[in-house]
Protein backbone atom coordinates (compact mmCIF):
# COMPACT_ATOMS: atom_id res chain seq x y z
CA UNK A 1 0.00 0.00 0.00
CA UNK A 2 1.14 3.67 -0.67
CA UNK A 3 -0.01 6.00 1.83
CA UNK A 4 0.65 9.83 2.00
CA UNK A 5 0.62 11.46 5.54
CA UNK A 6 -0.31 15.41 5.42
CA UNK A 7 1.29 16.60 8.32
CA UNK A 8 4.27 16.14 10.82
CA UNK A 9 3.24 17.27 14.21
CA UNK A 10 2.87 14.64 17.16
CA UNK A 11 0.23 12.79 15.32
CA UNK A 12 2.03 12.54 11.96
CA UNK A 13 5.56 11.67 13.45
CA UNK A 14 3.54 9.22 15.44
CA UNK A 15 2.12 7.38 12.19
CA UNK A 16 5.33 7.73 10.51
CA UNK A 17 7.25 5.73 12.87
CA UNK A 18 4.49 2.89 13.18
CA UNK A 19 4.09 2.65 9.40
CA UNK A 20 8.13 2.56 8.46
CA UNK A 21 7.72 -0.64 11.17
CA UNK A 22 5.69 -1.97 8.80
CA UNK A 23 6.84 -4.15 5.87
CA UNK A 24 4.70 -3.94 2.69
CA UNK A 25 3.98 -0.33 2.61
CA UNK A 26 5.63 2.86 1.31
CA UNK A 27 5.05 5.95 3.04
CA UNK A 28 5.41 9.57 2.44
CA UNK A 29 5.08 12.12 5.18
CA UNK A 30 4.60 15.78 3.62
CA UNK A 31 5.21 18.46 6.21
CA UNK A 32 4.51 22.42 4.93
CA UNK A 33 6.74 23.38 7.29
CA UNK A 34 10.54 23.60 6.67
CA UNK A 35 12.43 23.36 9.76
CA UNK A 36 9.99 20.91 11.35
CA UNK A 37 10.60 18.42 7.69
CA UNK A 38 14.05 19.19 8.39
CA UNK A 39 13.65 17.67 11.98
CA UNK A 40 11.77 15.06 11.24
CA UNK A 41 13.96 14.08 8.09
CA UNK A 42 16.78 13.23 10.25
CA UNK A 43 15.00 11.01 12.46
CA UNK A 44 12.61 9.07 9.63
CA UNK A 45 14.80 9.91 6.77
CA UNK A 46 13.48 9.84 3.23
CA UNK A 47 9.85 9.30 3.77
CA UNK A 48 9.42 13.12 4.83
CA UNK A 49 9.41 16.02 2.24
CA UNK A 50 8.72 19.29 2.79
CA UNK A 51 5.70 20.86 1.16
CA UNK A 52 2.26 21.63 1.17
CA UNK A 53 0.24 18.61 1.14
CA UNK A 54 -3.00 20.53 0.08
CA UNK A 55 -1.57 21.66 -3.38
CA UNK A 56 -2.56 19.88 -6.40
CA UNK A 57 0.83 20.64 -7.86
CA UNK A 58 2.88 19.18 -4.71
CA UNK A 59 1.04 16.09 -4.49
CA UNK A 60 1.67 15.00 -8.05
CA UNK A 61 5.34 15.19 -7.50
CA UNK A 62 5.03 12.87 -4.42
CA UNK A 63 3.29 9.91 -6.56
CA UNK A 64 -0.46 11.01 -5.30
CA UNK A 65 -2.24 9.60 -8.40
CA UNK A 66 -0.76 6.11 -7.30
CA UNK A 67 -1.68 6.47 -3.97
CA UNK A 68 -4.28 3.84 -2.00
CA UNK A 69 -4.72 6.31 1.21
CA UNK A 70 -3.76 9.45 2.17
CA UNK A 71 -4.04 10.67 5.99
CA UNK A 72 -4.54 14.22 6.54
CA UNK A 73 -3.53 14.84 10.27
CA UNK A 74 -2.61 18.61 10.68
CA UNK A 75 -3.92 21.14 13.28
CA UNK A 76 -6.07 22.82 10.72
CA UNK A 77 -9.66 21.42 9.72
CA UNK A 78 -9.46 23.88 6.60
CA UNK A 79 -6.37 22.14 5.17
CA UNK A 80 -7.40 18.43 6.50
CA UNK A 81 -10.46 18.52 4.36
CA UNK A 82 -9.11 20.01 1.51
CA UNK A 83 -6.20 17.64 1.49
CA UNK A 84 -8.58 14.85 1.69
CA UNK A 85 -10.78 16.11 -1.04
CA UNK A 86 -7.82 17.15 -3.53
CA UNK A 87 -6.73 13.53 -3.24
CA UNK A 88 -10.22 11.68 -4.01
CA UNK A 89 -11.62 14.16 -6.58
CA UNK A 90 -8.32 15.55 -8.25
CA UNK A 91 -6.09 12.28 -7.76
CA UNK A 92 -8.73 9.12 -7.31
CA UNK A 93 -7.27 8.14 -4.26
CA UNK A 94 -10.11 5.41 -3.37
CA UNK A 95 -9.64 6.38 0.52
CA UNK A 96 -8.63 9.35 2.38
CA UNK A 97 -8.76 10.36 6.34
CA UNK A 98 -8.96 13.20 7.87
CA UNK A 99 -8.31 14.51 11.86
CA UNK A 100 -10.97 16.31 13.00
CA UNK A 101 -9.79 19.20 15.52
CA UNK A 102 -13.18 20.63 16.04
CA UNK A 103 -15.78 18.07 16.58
CA UNK A 104 -18.52 20.35 15.00
CA UNK A 105 -16.73 19.81 11.47
CA UNK A 106 -17.40 16.48 11.75
CA UNK A 107 -20.95 16.44 9.82
CA UNK A 108 -19.14 18.38 7.07
CA UNK A 109 -16.38 16.44 6.41
CA UNK A 110 -18.77 13.25 6.45
CA UNK A 111 -21.45 14.98 3.84
CA UNK A 112 -18.25 15.56 1.81
CA UNK A 113 -17.61 11.61 1.52
CA UNK A 114 -14.11 12.44 2.89
CA UNK A 115 -14.20 8.71 4.56
CA UNK A 116 -13.75 8.55 8.56
CA UNK A 117 -13.32 11.74 11.02
CA UNK A 118 -12.68 11.62 14.46
CA UNK A 119 -11.29 14.05 16.86
CA UNK A 120 -8.85 12.73 18.97
CA UNK A 121 -5.33 12.18 17.93
CA UNK A 122 -5.35 8.78 19.52
CA UNK A 123 -8.79 7.81 18.13
CA UNK A 124 -6.93 9.06 14.36
CA UNK A 125 -4.20 5.95 15.10
CA UNK A 126 -6.94 3.23 15.98
CA UNK A 127 -8.69 4.38 12.93
CA UNK A 128 -5.32 3.83 10.73
CA UNK A 129 -4.93 0.50 12.75
CA UNK A 130 -8.84 -0.89 11.37
CA UNK A 131 -7.77 0.90 7.78
CA UNK A 132 -3.89 -1.28 7.99
CA UNK A 133 -3.34 -4.66 8.77
CA UNK A 134 -5.02 -5.77 12.10
CA UNK A 135 -1.80 -6.81 14.07
CA UNK A 136 -0.78 -3.31 14.57
CA UNK A 137 0.99 -1.85 17.36
CA UNK A 138 -0.02 1.72 17.66
CA UNK A 139 2.44 3.46 19.28
CA UNK A 140 1.09 6.12 21.54
CA UNK A 141 4.03 7.92 24.04
CA UNK A 142 7.65 7.64 24.57
CA UNK A 143 8.41 7.95 27.67
CA UNK A 144 11.54 10.19 27.46
CA UNK A 145 14.71 9.37 29.38
CA UNK A 146 14.09 5.47 29.51
CA UNK A 147 13.60 2.73 27.49
CA UNK A 148 9.79 2.69 27.37
CA UNK A 149 6.81 2.94 25.32
CA UNK A 150 3.33 3.16 25.41
CA UNK A 151 1.56 1.12 22.78
CA UNK A 152 -2.02 -0.04 22.17
CA UNK A 153 -2.82 -3.34 20.74
CA UNK A 154 -6.08 -4.72 19.52
CA UNK A 155 -6.31 -8.75 20.63
CA UNK A 156 -7.02 -10.64 17.96
CA UNK A 157 -8.73 -14.06 17.21
CA UNK A 158 -5.65 -16.25 16.67
CA UNK A 159 -3.37 -14.61 19.21
CA UNK A 160 -1.75 -16.69 21.99
CA UNK A 161 -3.35 -14.42 24.56
CA UNK A 162 -7.15 -14.46 23.11
CA UNK A 163 -8.92 -16.13 26.23
CA UNK A 164 -6.26 -16.37 28.54
CA UNK A 165 -6.07 -14.37 32.08
CA UNK A 166 -2.96 -12.25 32.32
CA UNK A 167 -1.12 -13.94 35.00
CA UNK A 168 -1.10 -17.08 32.96
CA UNK A 169 0.81 -15.06 29.99
CA UNK A 170 4.16 -15.25 29.59
CA UNK A 171 4.42 -11.25 28.81
CA UNK A 172 7.68 -9.81 27.38
CA UNK A 173 10.30 -8.78 30.31
CA UNK A 174 9.81 -5.36 31.58
CA UNK A 175 6.28 -5.42 30.12
CA UNK A 176 3.43 -3.79 31.25
CA UNK A 177 -0.04 -4.12 30.91
CA UNK A 178 -2.00 -0.74 32.01
CA UNK A 179 -5.41 -1.07 30.82
CA UNK A 180 -8.23 -2.97 28.66
CA UNK A 181 -10.42 -1.68 26.81
CA UNK A 182 -13.26 -4.00 26.08
CA UNK A 183 -15.81 -4.09 22.87
CA UNK A 184 -17.91 -2.23 24.68
CA UNK A 185 -15.49 0.53 25.22
CA UNK A 186 -15.54 0.12 28.94
CA UNK A 187 -12.19 0.64 30.52
CA UNK A 188 -10.75 -1.80 32.58
CA UNK A 189 -7.50 -1.29 34.86
CA UNK A 190 -6.32 -4.79 34.74
CA UNK A 191 -5.52 -7.53 37.76
CA UNK A 192 -3.57 -10.94 36.94
CA UNK A 193 -6.96 -12.45 36.58
CA UNK A 194 -8.57 -10.27 34.19
CA UNK A 195 -8.82 -12.26 31.02
CA UNK A 196 -8.21 -10.77 27.65
CA UNK A 197 -10.25 -10.98 24.90
CA UNK A 198 -10.84 -10.91 21.47
CA UNK A 199 -11.40 -7.47 20.28
CA UNK A 200 -10.12 -5.81 23.54
CA UNK A 201 -8.14 -2.89 23.36
CA UNK A 202 -4.51 -3.14 25.27
CA UNK A 203 -2.44 -0.28 26.40
CA UNK A 204 0.80 -1.38 27.64
CA UNK A 205 4.20 0.37 29.16
CA UNK A 206 6.83 -2.05 26.67
CA UNK A 207 10.18 -1.45 26.45
CA UNK A 208 11.63 -0.91 22.88
CA UNK A 209 13.11 -4.34 22.70
CA UNK A 210 9.65 -5.93 23.33
CA UNK A 211 7.79 -4.89 20.71
CA UNK A 212 7.60 -7.72 18.45
CA UNK A 213 7.24 -10.19 21.24
CA UNK A 214 3.88 -7.90 22.24
CA UNK A 215 2.91 -7.77 18.53
CA UNK A 216 3.18 -11.87 18.50
CA UNK A 217 0.95 -12.11 21.80
CA UNK A 218 -1.60 -10.09 21.20
CA UNK A 219 -2.43 -10.31 17.29
CA UNK A 220 -1.07 -13.37 16.60
CA UNK A 221 0.90 -11.90 13.60
CA UNK A 222 4.88 -11.28 13.68
CA UNK A 223 5.44 -8.13 11.62
CA UNK A 224 7.26 -9.61 8.62
CA UNK A 225 5.01 -11.37 7.33
CA UNK A 226 4.01 -9.83 4.18
CA UNK A 227 0.96 -7.62 3.42
CA UNK A 228 -0.46 -4.52 1.63
CA UNK B 1 -15.90 36.54 5.49
CA UNK B 2 -12.80 38.48 5.36
CA UNK B 3 -12.53 42.43 5.48
CA UNK B 4 -9.40 42.88 3.82
CA UNK B 5 -9.13 45.58 0.66
CA UNK B 6 -11.36 43.02 -1.34
CA UNK B 7 -13.47 41.89 1.31
CA UNK B 8 -13.88 45.71 2.33
CA UNK B 9 -14.60 46.29 -0.98
CA UNK B 10 -16.85 44.44 -1.97
CA UNK B 11 -18.92 44.72 1.36
CA UNK B 12 -19.06 48.38 0.51
CA UNK B 13 -20.68 47.79 -2.83
CA UNK B 14 -23.05 45.36 -2.27
CA UNK B 15 -24.26 47.36 0.88
CA UNK B 16 -24.58 50.92 -1.53
CA UNK B 17 -26.21 48.43 -3.84
CA UNK B 18 -28.81 47.92 -1.31
CA UNK B 19 -28.28 44.58 -0.42
CA UNK B 20 -28.12 43.66 3.77
CA UNK B 21 -24.47 42.93 4.36
CA UNK B 22 -22.57 41.53 7.14
CA UNK B 23 -18.72 41.25 7.23
CA UNK B 24 -16.73 38.58 9.38
CA UNK B 25 -13.10 38.80 10.05
CA UNK B 26 -11.06 37.80 13.21
CA UNK B 27 -10.06 40.80 13.49
CA UNK B 28 -12.08 43.86 14.58
CA UNK B 29 -9.31 45.94 13.31
CA UNK B 30 -9.97 44.63 9.73
CA UNK B 31 -13.13 46.84 9.94
CA UNK B 32 -11.69 50.31 10.21
CA UNK B 33 -11.15 49.46 5.96
CA UNK B 34 -14.96 50.10 5.79
CA UNK B 35 -16.37 53.47 4.88
CA UNK B 36 -18.18 55.65 7.70
CA UNK B 37 -21.58 55.06 6.27
CA UNK B 38 -21.65 51.62 5.99
CA UNK B 39 -24.40 49.70 6.54
CA UNK B 40 -24.13 46.43 7.27
CA UNK B 41 -23.20 44.41 10.03
CA UNK B 42 -19.73 43.35 11.48
CA UNK B 43 -19.25 40.26 13.52
CA UNK B 44 -15.89 39.63 14.76
CA UNK B 45 -14.79 35.83 14.79
CA UNK B 46 -13.50 33.03 12.52
CA UNK B 47 -15.91 32.36 9.41
CA UNK B 48 -14.77 28.55 9.75
CA UNK B 49 -16.61 28.56 13.30
CA UNK B 50 -20.28 27.58 13.59
CA UNK B 51 -20.98 29.47 16.27
CA UNK B 52 -20.01 32.70 14.46
CA UNK B 53 -21.47 31.71 11.50
CA UNK B 54 -24.54 31.64 13.40
CA UNK B 55 -24.16 34.74 14.99
CA UNK B 56 -23.67 36.07 11.66
CA UNK B 57 -27.41 34.78 10.38
CA UNK B 58 -25.88 32.40 7.88
CA UNK B 59 -29.12 30.31 7.95
CA UNK B 60 -30.97 32.72 6.48
CA UNK B 61 -28.24 33.87 3.72
CA UNK B 62 -28.61 34.57 -0.18
CA UNK B 63 -25.24 34.09 -0.22
CA UNK B 64 -21.88 33.52 1.12
CA UNK B 65 -18.64 35.34 -0.03
CA UNK B 66 -15.39 33.61 1.18
CA UNK B 67 -12.46 36.43 0.83
CA UNK B 68 -10.10 35.73 3.76
CA UNK B 69 -6.16 35.16 3.52
CA UNK B 70 -6.14 31.49 3.39
CA UNK B 71 -7.21 29.55 0.26
CA UNK B 72 -7.81 26.33 2.57
CA UNK B 73 -10.23 28.04 5.61
CA UNK B 74 -12.05 30.02 2.44
CA UNK B 75 -12.71 26.52 0.86
CA UNK B 76 -13.90 25.54 4.54
CA UNK B 77 -15.91 27.62 5.20
CA UNK B 78 -17.78 28.19 1.67
CA UNK B 79 -18.53 24.26 2.09
CA UNK B 80 -20.02 24.67 5.32
CA UNK B 81 -22.00 27.83 4.28
CA UNK B 82 -23.63 25.85 1.34
CA UNK B 83 -23.78 22.14 2.52
CA UNK B 84 -24.33 22.75 6.18
CA UNK B 85 -26.37 25.69 5.91
CA UNK B 86 -28.23 25.51 2.98
CA UNK B 87 -26.83 28.56 1.44
CA UNK B 88 -27.40 28.78 -1.95
CA UNK B 89 -24.34 30.55 -3.40
CA UNK B 90 -21.31 30.09 -1.96
CA UNK B 91 -17.85 31.88 -3.47
CA UNK B 92 -14.37 31.83 -2.62
CA UNK B 93 -11.06 32.91 -3.29
CA UNK B 94 -8.95 30.27 -4.39
CA UNK B 95 -5.55 31.69 -5.14
CA UNK B 96 -4.10 28.17 -6.30
CA UNK B 97 -5.25 27.91 -9.94
CA UNK B 98 -5.43 23.89 -9.92
CA UNK B 99 -7.42 24.27 -6.11
CA UNK B 100 -9.86 26.97 -7.84
CA UNK B 101 -10.75 24.33 -11.03
CA UNK B 102 -11.31 21.55 -8.27
CA UNK B 103 -13.39 23.66 -5.79
CA UNK B 104 -15.47 24.66 -8.96
CA UNK B 105 -16.07 21.18 -9.97
CA UNK B 106 -17.19 20.33 -6.71
CA UNK B 107 -20.19 23.19 -6.46
CA UNK B 108 -18.39 26.65 -5.04
CA UNK B 109 -18.12 29.59 -7.46
CA UNK B 110 -14.50 29.73 -6.77
CA UNK B 111 -12.13 32.46 -8.39
CA UNK B 112 -8.21 32.45 -8.91
CA UNK B 113 -6.40 35.85 -8.40
CA UNK B 114 -3.37 34.42 -9.36
CA UNK B 115 -4.58 32.64 -12.69
CA UNK B 116 -6.04 36.30 -13.09
CA UNK B 117 -3.52 38.50 -11.96
CA UNK B 118 -1.17 36.50 -14.23
CA UNK B 119 -3.20 37.04 -17.61
CA UNK B 120 -3.60 40.35 -16.73
CA UNK B 121 0.30 41.29 -16.40
CA UNK B 122 1.00 39.27 -19.72
CA UNK B 123 -2.00 41.76 -21.47
CA UNK B 124 -0.45 44.39 -19.71
CA UNK B 125 3.02 43.49 -21.26
CA UNK B 126 1.69 43.25 -24.70
CA UNK B 127 -1.06 46.32 -24.88
CA UNK B 128 -1.28 48.86 -27.35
Amino acid sequence: MYIIVVGGGIVGYGLGLELQAMPGHEVTIVERDGGRAAQLREELGEMVVHGDGTEAAFLDTVGCGRADLLIAVTADDGANLVACQVAMHWFNVKRAIARVNDPRNEELFHRLGVDSTISASRAVLAQIEATLPEHTVVPLLRLEGSNLRVVDLRLQGDAPAAGVAIKDLTLPRGTLISLIIRTDGSPQVPSGDSVLHVGDEVIAVIPDDAEEAMRVLITGHPSADGHG
Amino acid sequence: MGCGRVGAAVATRLAEEGHAVTVLDTNAFAFHRLPSGFTGTCVTGSGTDDRILEEAGVRRADAFIALASGDNRNILAAQKAKHMFGVRIAVSRVKDPLRSELFARLGLRTFSPTKVGAELAYDALFQG
